[in-house]
């Protein structure tokens, strides 16, 4: 029998209504049986409300079960007595870096678990010291919390685990939050703990590329689980996947689509080498020459002079930018930068965290003003003493990040009204502007006299954005429009910001981590590093530039390293293969003709 | 902007004074506002200057750097003062219209203005050299009696914590909140006091429905590390006396004995 095993759990939450009285209730996991040996990395996926929350909650007597039994180290959570050791034994790391550290030093936080159980003094600092050892921060160990990463307070939670000496880490979606620097960082640490200490791991997650180095996936939908098996096991059933909400590393859906045009690669690829490998084996008939050779040597001309003499609709030129300036805290967050946004675009702005991207959108719509330089909006200077910032707010408008936190009036339809009320509309316009931009996000009517907060994740997303397009923006800046959803629910968002921004024919400025994304819908990017502009181009050109970019901790789209990988070039190439259909069509001659 | 509001900020260096247990330090500063209190004349309160003295230098903050932590004080102890010098009955040296200032206005209101300098310096003191959460540790175990007829002395100091760990980051989320709906083309900084009340409610709303969410994460982030009360808990480094906090104590106890002496005197 192993460390944890489950038989036939099934949680319902009761519904009640306004009074108490129970209306029913909500299956929320339906007869699931799992059996964890020890040692195992196991990874549970799904898309959000599939259940696998729920069930991580069992997994440690945070909840208890309606049917079934959960057994964690042989003891039943359903068992008040063996509570503590339960929780002892199978920790738990949450979502939510902040909202899981408890003390203002880091080292503190790490004793709270210990200091729970009465673990003697000498134990605990020797605990917290190789916990800390364990996950890499000890050198942060004096630190207070609020001045760390997202990713390294993420370790600090897991280190805070690890000093209670336990047999099993379950992690509830610990990167959901995190940029793909801090997303890494945590699972580097997660999986040198199950290999180094033997700890056994279950880690939910909606990423695809963190489960591939897994033992086990299960896969959860409806509360039931939907597929169990190897990672290459569940990455052969690749439709099944993608009919359950979830996506695949490019380069798992690349070789799919090769195989469906007669490339006999095999099934199952988990990454950039599997691929590599697995198509320098194949025979020489499905060999092509270099594609790279056919694109010209000088291409970056032709694309930056378009729309050269079309007036610029936002440009900075010399911005820099610096927080508290003449303190301690002195911190130049924006270095000497000049670019410019033209009507229509869809301009993506990539750069990792602290490279100054969220203050640089800010400053687009004067909610930060420039220490040095002008911020200009079809050629004025919007910082000008005279200038009607709030006007020029509702004109450029800013979704931040996670603006569904932003949701405060009683009703949806009410909330998105918010911004034409504060242009001074009347009640019929703001209403009409209203209802225009909830159908333009896809809220149906049924729900708008709806609480904003009792909807699902994505739907309040969708509603907050309706909030800023209902001031009829003519720039549309979203902030990461796609943190913390599920794969389906990133999608939807981005295809339905990319009809926005066909139909009602309104410039996106979009900040993004996901290069995959950017290739698919930029058709300009502006790069960050380090409060500088590192690049601007069109896609395809920038991440040409692909060892810089990784050196600066970026990346590129999967695809393009697959590409480079497959047809080494001796010097950078004018454009690069940056999508899906780019690499087929250069992989597969035959097919276009 | 309101990130910049701090308070009792602690300096990071190591001195004798920042060793010292908590405790007695929370003692220590217990004993220097009685001595304020007891001495009513100029001389006393040089007394105290001494004794304040001594131990700034020995906690080895630069005076610059207690003196600026006076600023955000100084509109209420000039208020102090021109309210003892114009109210103060008594001899008048100055007059001008409705205004006039005493002899003993003049007396009284140096002298109050000096003792509630001394005051704030005194207890700005302990917060530059002991953290917020030794003075938590610290209270926690001096009211720790209170215990014993049913105060929940562990779950306040618990809260204090808490408290001291989410400020900061809820003054970040009201900043961020602010600028969403200012970006929602809201106004906060024109109209009257009743519109800019008003104005507040898309802040205030959304910040507590983010308190609550937090409150309940935090919650269950606590039950799952076995958090449950204050009862078999252990302490990672737990307050102890050391020699030379035996030896303040004894210090504390000569200077309130001399002050009560001096008293007579002075």
């Amino acid at each position: 029998m192993g460390i944890i095993t489950t038989d036939n759990l099934v949680f319902e939450y009761i519904r009640r209504d306004e009074n108490g009285d129970r209306i029913g209730e909500k299956r929320a996991i339906d007869g699931v049986s799992l059996d964890v040996e020890k040692g195992q990395f196991i990874a549970v996926l799904g898309h959000n409300g599939s259940g696998k929350s729920t069930m991580a909650k069992h997994l440690n007597a945070l909840l208890t079960p309606t049917g079934g039994t959960v057994l964690v180290c042989g003891m039943n959570t359903a068992d008040d007595d063996s509570l503590w050791d339960i929780r002892k034994s199978a920790g738990m790391v949450f979502q939510n870096p902040d909202n899981q550290i408890i003390a203002t030093v880091v080292e503190d936080d790490v004793a709270f678990g210990p200091e729970n159980l009465g673990v003697p003094a000498e134990e605990i600092e020797r605990r917290v010291t190789e916990s800390l050892k364990a996950v890499g921060m000890e050198d942060h160990r004096a630190d207070s919390p609020n001045h760390l990463s997202g990713g390294q307070k993420q370790r600090v939670a897991v280190a805070g685990i690890m000093a209670m000496k336990p047999e099993c880490i379950i992690m509830d979606e610990p990167t959901a939050m995190l940029d793909p620097n801090g997303r890494k960082e945590v699972l580097e640490t997660v999986h040198r703990l199950n290999r180094e200490e033997g700890i056994t791991v279950i880690l939910i997650t909606h990423y695809m590329s963190e489960v591939t180095d897994a033992d086990r996936v299960i896969v959860m939908d409806h509360g039931k689980v939907a597929m169990q098996g190897t990672p290459r096991e569940i990455f052969k059933r690749l439709d099944e996947l993608q009919e359950l909400g979830l996506d695949a590393p490019q380069a798992t859906i690349l070789a799919a689509e090769l195989r469906r045009r007669g490339i006999p690669l095999p099934e199952g690829i988990l990454s950039v080498t599997e691929i590599l490998e697995a198509y320098r084996a194949l025979p020489e008939q499905y060999q092509v020459s270099d594609p790279y050779k056919n694109i010209p040597e000088h291409i970056e001309e032709s694309f930056t002079e378009l729309k050269k003499d079309e007036a610029p609709l936002l440009e900075l030129e010399h911005v820099s930018y610096t927080y508290s300036p003449k303190t301690a805290y002195e911190k130049k967050a924006i270095k000497d930068v000049s670019l410019q946004i033209r009507q229509g675009e869809f301009v993506c702005l990539i750069g990792h965290t602290g490279s100054g991207k969220s203050t640089l959108i800010q400053m687009l719509n004067g909610l930060e003003k420039p220490t040095d330089g002008r911020v200009l909006f079809r050629g004025e200077d919007i910082n000008e003493r005279k200038y009607d910032r709030r006007a020029l707010r509702s004109k450029v408008g800013l979704v931040f990040q996670y603006p569904e936190h932003q949701l405060f009036e009683s009703t949806i339809l009410k909330d998105v009204c918010f911004g034409p009320k504060n242009q001074g509309l009347s009640e019929e316009e703001q209403r009409k502007r209203a209802e225009g931009a909830l159908r333009l996000v896809g809220i149906s009517e049924d729900i708008w006299n709806d609480s904003p907060l009792e909807i699902s994740g994505g739907q309040k997303r969708r509603v907050a954005i309706a909030g800023v397009l209902a001031m009829h923006p003519e720039v549309l800046i979203l902030d990461e429009p796609t943190a913390g959803l599920d794969p389906q629910g990133r999608d939807e968002i981005l295809s339905e910001i990319s009809r926005i921004h066909r139909e009602a024919g309104i410039t996106v400025v979009l900040v993004s981590h996901s290069m995959e994304d950017v290739a698919k819908y930029a058709n300009w990017v502006h790069v960050m590093d380090g409060g500088k502009l590192l690049y601007a181009g069109k896609p395809a050109i920038v991440f040409s530039h692909m060892e810089k970019l990784k050196k600066v901790g970026l990346g590129v789209p999967q695809v393009t390293e697959i590409m480079r990988g497959l047809f080494p070039q001796e010097k950078r190439p004018a454009m690069d293969f940056i999508t899906i259909e780019d690499a087929v069509r250069a992989l597969c001659p035959a097919d276009g003709r | 902007m309101l990130r910049e509001i701090t308070i009792g900020q602690y300096y990071p260096v190591s001195s004798l004074i920042h060793r010292l247990d908590p405790r007695v330090k929370i003692i220590g500063t217990l004993v220097y506002i009685v001595s304020l209190f007891l001495f009513d004349s100029f001389a006393g309160l040089a007394v105290a200057v001494v004794f304040l003295g001594a131990l700034l230098f020995l906690s080895k903050v630069p005076l610059r750097y207690t003196l600026k932590g006076l600023k955000p004080i100084l509109v209420l102890l000039i208020m102090t003062v021109l309210f003892n010098f114009f109210l103060t009955p008594g001899e008048v040296i100055w007059k001008f219209g409705v205004f006039k200032i005493t002899k003993e206005g003049l007396y009284r209101g140096a002298f109050f203005g000096c003792r509630l300098l001394l005051l704030i310096l005194g207890s700005s003191l302990m917060t530059f050299t002991t953290t917020p959460v030794q003075l938590t540790d610290g209270l926690e175990r001096l009211l720790k009696p209170l215990s014993w007829i049913g105060v929940p002395v562990h779950d306040v100091a618990m809260m204090m914590s808490i408290a001291l760990r989410f400020i900061p980051i809820l003054l970040e989320e009201t900043d961020k909140i602010m600028k969403a709906q200012q970006a929602r083309g809201a106004d906060f900084e024109s109209g009257n006091i009743l519109r800019r009340v008003k104005a507040m409610v898309p802040i205030f709303i959304p910040l507590l429905l983010s308190a609550f969410r937090r409150a309940f994460d935090l919650a269950l982030a606590m039950e799952a590390r076995c958090y449950r009360g204050g009862k078999g808990r252990t302490k990672m480094r737990p307050l102890r006396f050391k020699l030379r906090d035996w030896l303040a104590l004894v210090y504390l106890a000569v200077y309130l004995t001399a002050v009560i002496i001096l008293r007579r005197w002075l």
